[in-house]
């Protein structure tokens, strides 16, 4: 697995654990939209959205890039990755675990 | 489950066939550790531990690349039902492992949940983990 700082994964997972944070981050795998493109597709204030927002930015999940007076805001699925990867890390390394543990108490049973 | 903490993480199970009793005991027994908490990379395991709620335990994994401490602090020791401890190593920081042993007739399955702890330290109201985009379906929020 790669080396990443595990603080930087918590704000992935903090980022990712809110429905309308998951919409916008769905709506950006389509293409790059702007700021009050997004915003309208939510029945919430713009304000609400544009803390959202800045909560994708800080845990690397979406970049802005401004354009004029447009602010675009594309994916960014590199920390998505490593999220993944530490799941399937853990999902490996118990499965693992589990199969020694069953080997291990299964021989010290034959032992007795 | 803890209604505190998310309700899902990585979950893996098992079942197994012997008690719930000697499966729980080689959890908290050093000796046992160092048997199966040894993944195929490392070349030996050292364990110690202070088995009470509380009490902490290390469990070091001596890769080629050099060792590769756990640390954590038990929580709930509850035998033989379920165990609950923190889980910190380089991989990572901050996260708690509960195992439930669950009667199967005369086996035993057992379902480790493995989460990330972002702000229950704190002790405001956890946030867990989501899906990475629905690709991943075995973990979720706490909300």
């Amino acid at each position: 697995m790669g080396e990443y700082q595990s603080s930087q994964l918590d704000g992935v997972f903090n980022a990712l654990c809110d429905p309308t944070r998951r919409a916008i981050l769905s709506r950006l795998t389509d293409n790059d939209a702007r700021v009050t493109e997004i915003a309208a597709q939510f029945p919430i204030s713009l304000n609400s959205i544009s803390k959202h927002i800045r909560m994708l930015e800080r845990a690397g999940l979406v970049t802005r890039t401004v354009q004029g007076r447009d602010h675009v805001l594309s994916l960014n699925a590199g920390p998505l990755a490593d999220a993944s990867e530490w799941i399937e890390h853990y999902r490996r390394f118990w499965e693992g675990r589990l199969a020694a543990l069953e080997k291990y108490v299964l021989n010290k049973r034959k032992r007795k | 489950m803890n209604a505190a903490i998310s309700p899902a993480a990585v979950v893996v199970r098992r079942t197994i066939a012997a008690s719930a009793e000697d499966l729980f005991d080689a959890w908290l027994d050093p000796e046992a550790l160092v048997e199966w908490m040894r993944p195929g990379t490392i070349q030996r395991t050292e364990a110690r531990n202070d088995p009470r709620v509380g009490g902490k335990y290390e469990i070091i994994m001596h890769a080629d690349s050099g060792p590769i401490p756990h640390r954590g602090e038990y929580r709930v020791i509850d035998r033989p039902r379920r165990l609950v401890f923190t889980w910190n190593s380089k991989f990572a920081e901050n996260t708690l492992v509960t195992v439930d042993f669950l009667k199967r007739d005369s086996r035993t399955e057992i379902v480790i949940t493995h989460e990330q702890l972002p702000e229950a330290e704190l002790g405001s109201h956890t946030r867990g983990w989501t899906s990475a985009l629905e690709r991943l379906d075995t973990y979720g929020c706490g909300a």
